[in-house]
């Protein structure tokens, strides 16, 4: 019967191997712990404290979720199945040699059928191993994707890992072809390399000696790999996992934390590596270099001074920096003067949250940006324009700079007159938003969006000068003290009314609204898209006029990535009859139009191709889509610019979910 | 140490719908929101820039009014040191030389090395707060400066001309001078250090005593401005319209 046959062709008179390897392993582990422990240690030593020891079930779960079974690697498929081509096959190994470890020392059950599969399974995956190792050989030398860091520690990392395998497989198929045992097609690889060597001719004894020799050098590498881990590309082996575990978990994304403040309880406005948090420290540690964020980044894409990557790598860069000269006093350096990380890349994001989405080891990009924008806030460093929005934000209430008074100006024209909720009670109040207050572009659709509900018979109001801005992007910016004045002043006029539900119709109020507002009793706060899926499925919309259009539709961040919500929308598209045609960066994927963050009130900066273009252009690959529909009134303004500026103004036109609504309406009683 | 005081008025808000009030010779202040003279605003941002440069006490005096608690502790915010408030000024605006004398029994006890304010103020009729205050504390004055370095006794006041000319003068110390705009933009203050001021900085009421209202100039009649039916547009294609603009410009003889 076959069995584990521990130290095969290993001389007996070196006395037991086990001590050979145990120790030479001992010892590599020791380094390797050492080391992890003088970086690791600093993590916590540099930064601020941050509670996240919580919910330890959650962690652990996301520990197998994201570190083992790797769902977020496996979100793009070429360098998904490499990665876990490689990091399974791994596992497996590890897993294989424990598994040997205790069948010598502690319970001998490597025997028969059960040894068989043992040999099979190692097997499969060094082929596996094999698969991935090529299809990562061709992506960093041959395809050689722009999103890549190319530097050797990366091609160390990737030799190394190669040598331990094939190591492996061929004093494997050594073995098999010197000791030809019975179960040798259980490792069909192996076999197969070890015919190739029984061709050869050599005697037996030969084959020993070399597998001696291969045996070895697989120990050593093995050792060299472990000893070297803290200071190469396979650093992230122990960094990811952690910053996964250690990923926060009580605060939904769409909430930001308040500023925080030291022991005294002054504000921490963030710009020194000491005033990050360990965890915002070790983001930068953990960072792969895979380059995911830098792909899907907005302000990366417009060539906007901003890479995802290279602001994390930059925390990593100031931090070693600090490290080096760790006299103990080096570690206030400063977050600003970075080449990666700086003024101008922190405002060039648009707080779009698709590098949060992307990140293999959920890497907290938005809040290390918005902590560090308060700073800047705080140092009145702040261009122009997005100055005089937010002092007008502070003033009027409103970043257009006009009065409290005419917020509601829009309403003089709809008849029957919308209610003012501050005054009377309504079912749902409607918070309208600046821009489709103010917006004369948009007046039009913000009456549209008063007709439709009087037509589905909702008892609706608007809370006038009562409203002010939500405060989702002033938040941010980094002004978190005009967010929490709008806050209070938002607060108090809705205690003032009387309602049941909240109606939004943008998707950064609704953000804010539902996650960021500290109400005293529970609310029900509605984007317009969720009231009118439900409104059709009550029967309360009943479409008359089916449209036939084919469009396509685009998610706006803070509703899709941010809060989930794909589907409402889309069901009232399909509902208007129209056929709706998904763009490839869909759902979670949806690329920002360039205005969240505040970046709308901001200088645009020099900009290539702006986002919300490499948009419209990507509509216009699909075929014969006739509208672009969007759920956000901001969307309506960034997009009709982006139709023009692209010369797509007679091809394509832009609207607003209500608009087919309404459309689909007409010829009822409407 | 060097002592600034810059005088900081309120006035009304564009922004808002001005309304007339009844008597049809006064704004309705019923519906008024006041705001920073912007002038006032660049004065202040001089002030907080000269002390930086080298160092200053920045004293803010303004008359009382609706929101200038609020507008004091933002200048507070940005960098001045004490703030002080005239209280007792009614609805009614006081004459330019009647509040330039209670202005100068407050800022003698100061001591001042430089008076700055804005040059000019959208609801003033006569532009003269700065020169009466210079006269009375016995002063030399510039208006229109656009910046200002300071010297030994002496500061150097930069004004602007028409046509692109910029006049460089010196001015001996103690001086009132009406700024047009400062050196930089006024600046960003985020509300959390205006909040924080509001908690820690005190604001010093002074009486400003009787004030005099009547100017000697009698408002007949306050309007908004009305339409006017005088433009002539030129309708018509391209040529039509030149054409059209070219006979027009030669019955002015102007062609």
């Amino acid at each position: 019967m076959p069995e584990h046959n521990e130290y095969w062709g290993i001389p007996l008179d070196w006395g037991s191997p086990n001590i050979l390897v145990y120790s030479v392993m001992f010892l590599a582990g020791a380094i390797l712990i050492f080391r992890f422990y003088l970086r690791a240690r600093l993590w916590w030593k540099i930064g601020r404290p941050e509670p996240r020891w919580n919910k330890l079930h959650l962690r652990f779960y996301n520990l197998i979720k994201y570190s083992i079974v790797q769902t977020r690697i496996l979100r793009q498929k070429y360098p998904g199945i490499m990665h876990v081509a490689l990091a399974w096959s791994f596992f497996i190994f590890f897993l294989g040699t424990a598994l040997a470890t205790i069948n010598t020392h502690f319970y001998h059950f490597l025997t028969g059928l059960v040894f068989s599969l043992y040999k099979l399974t190692l097997d499969v995956f060094t082929v596996v191993f094999i698969v991935g190792a090529l299809l990562a050989i061709y992506r960093r030398y041959i395809t050689k994707p722009d999103r890549l860091t190319y530097q050797p520690q990366f091609t160390w990392s990737l030799i190394l890992l190669i040598i331990i395998v094939l190591g492996g497989i061929t004093t494997e198929s050594l073995r098999l072809a010197v000791e030809q045992p019975a179960n040798a097609a259980w490792s069909p690889a192996g076999y197969l390399i070890a015919r190739a060597f029984l061709s050869t001719g050599a005697s037996a004894a030969a084959l020993t000696n070399w597998h001696l020799g291969i045996w070895l050098v697989h120990l050593l590498t093995v050792a060299f790999t472990i000893v070297t881990l803290p200071v190469g590309s396979l650093l992230h082996i122990l960094t990811g996992p952690l910053n996964i575990f250690f990923s926060e978990l009580d605060r939904p994304i769409g909430q930001l934390p308040p500023t925080p403040t030291d022991r005294e309880g002054h504000p921490v406005y963030v710009s020194k590596l000491n005033e990050l948090t360990w965890k915002q420290i070790l983001n930068g540690d953990a960072c792969t270099e895979c380059g995911r964020c830098q792909d899907v980044c907005p302000a990366f894409g417009a060539g906007l001074p901003l890479n995802p990557k290279d602001l994390i790598l930059g925390i990593r860069e100031i931090f070693e920096d600090a490290k080096l000269s760790s006299n103990g006093n080096s570690f206030d350096k400063s977050l600003l003067e970075n080449q990666k990380l700086n003024k101008e890349a922190l405002w060039s994001c648009t707080t779009c949250a698709a590098c949060l989405t992307e990140c293999p080891v959920l890497v907290e990009h938005i809040d290390t940006i918005v902590e560090l924008r308060r700073h800047l806030v705080i140092e009145g460093m702040i261009d122009p324009e997005l100055q005089d929005a937010l002092t007008n934000l502070g003033r009027y209430g409103n970043s257009f700079g006009q009065s409290p008074r005419k917020r509601a100006k829009w309403t003089q024209e709809i008849d029957p007159p919308v209610k003012d909720a501050t005054r009377e009670p309504v079912e749902y109040l409607w918070f309208v938003g600046d821009y489709a207050s103010y917006n004369p572009a948009l007046a039009e659709m913000t009456a549209k969006t008063a007709a439709v509900f009087n037509h589905a018979g909702l008892d609706f109001g608007v809370m006038h000068k009562g409203e002010n801005h939500a405060g989702n992007d002033v938040r941010r910016v980094g002004e978190e003290g005009l967010f929490e004045m709008l806050v209070e002043k938002n607060l108090s006029a809705l205690q003032r009314c009387q309602y049941q539900s909240i109606i939004t119709t943008d998707p950064h109020t609704y953000n804010t609204l539902l996650n960021e507002y500290p109400f005293s009793e529970p609310q029900t706060i509605l984007h317009y898209s969720e009231l009118l899926a439900q409104l059709i499925k009550d029967g309360k919309l009943r479409f008359t006029n089916p449209l036939n259009y084919k469009v396509t539709y685009h998610d706006p961040c803070y509703l899709g990535r941010y809060n989930g919500i794909y589907d409402a929308p889309r069901y009232v598209i399909k509902a208007t009859g129209c056929e709706l045609v998904e763009m490839p960066r869909n759902r979670d994927l949806a690329l920002c139009c360039g205005a969240g963050g505040g970046r709308i009130w901001m200088e645009e900066g020099k900009i290539q191709e702006r986002p919300s273009e490499s948009r419209i252009r990507e509509a216009m690959e699909l075929d014969g889509i006739q509208h672009f529909i969007v759920s956000c009134p901001k969307d309506i303004t960034m997009y009709q610019d982006a139709v023009k500026t692209t010369g797509h103004e007679s091809d394509l036109t832009v609207k607003d979910l209500i608009e087919l609504v309404e459309e689909a309406l007409e010829d009822s009683t409407y | 140490m060097t002592e600034i005081v810059v005088i900081a008025r309120l006035v009304p808000d564009l922004v808002e719908e001005l309304e007339i009030a009844t008597s049809g010779t006064a704004l309705d202040l019923a519906w008024l929101r006041l705001i920073i003279n912007e002038f006032d605003n660049h004065a202040i941002e001089q002030a907080i820039i000269l002390k930086e440069r080298s160092g200053a006490t920045v004293t803010i005096i303004s008359p009382e009014a609706e929101g200038v608690e609020d507008m004091l502790f933002t200048t507070a915010a940005k960098g001045a040191d004490k703030l002080i408030k005239l209280t007792g000024v009614g609805e009614e605006k006081p004459t330019n030389l009647s509040m330039a004398q209670t202005l100068a029994e407050i800022i003698k006890e100061i001591n001042p090395d430089l008076v700055l304010t804005g040059v000019q103020a959208h609801d003033d009729f006569t532009g003269d707060l700065a020169p009466q205050l210079a006269d009375l504390l016995d002063m030399p004055y510039v208006g229109y400066i656009s910046g200002i370095s300071l010297g030994d006794g002496k500061a150097t006041a930069y004004k602007e001309y028409p046509g692109g000319i910029l006049a460089e003068m010196e001015i001996a110390l103690p001086a009132v001078l009406g700024i047009q705009s400062s050196e930089e933009p006024p600046r960003y203050v985020a509300i959390s250090k205006v909040r924080q001021m509001m908690n820690t900085a005190s604001i010093e009421d002074r009486d400003a005593g009787v004030l005099e209202t009547d100017s000697g100039v009698v408002i007949d009649r306050m309007y908004l401005p009305e339409v006017a039916d005088r433009a002539e547009m030129l309708e018509g294609d391209e040529e039509e319209v030149a054409s059209k603009l070219i006979a027009i410009l030669q019955d002015l003889g102007l062609l």
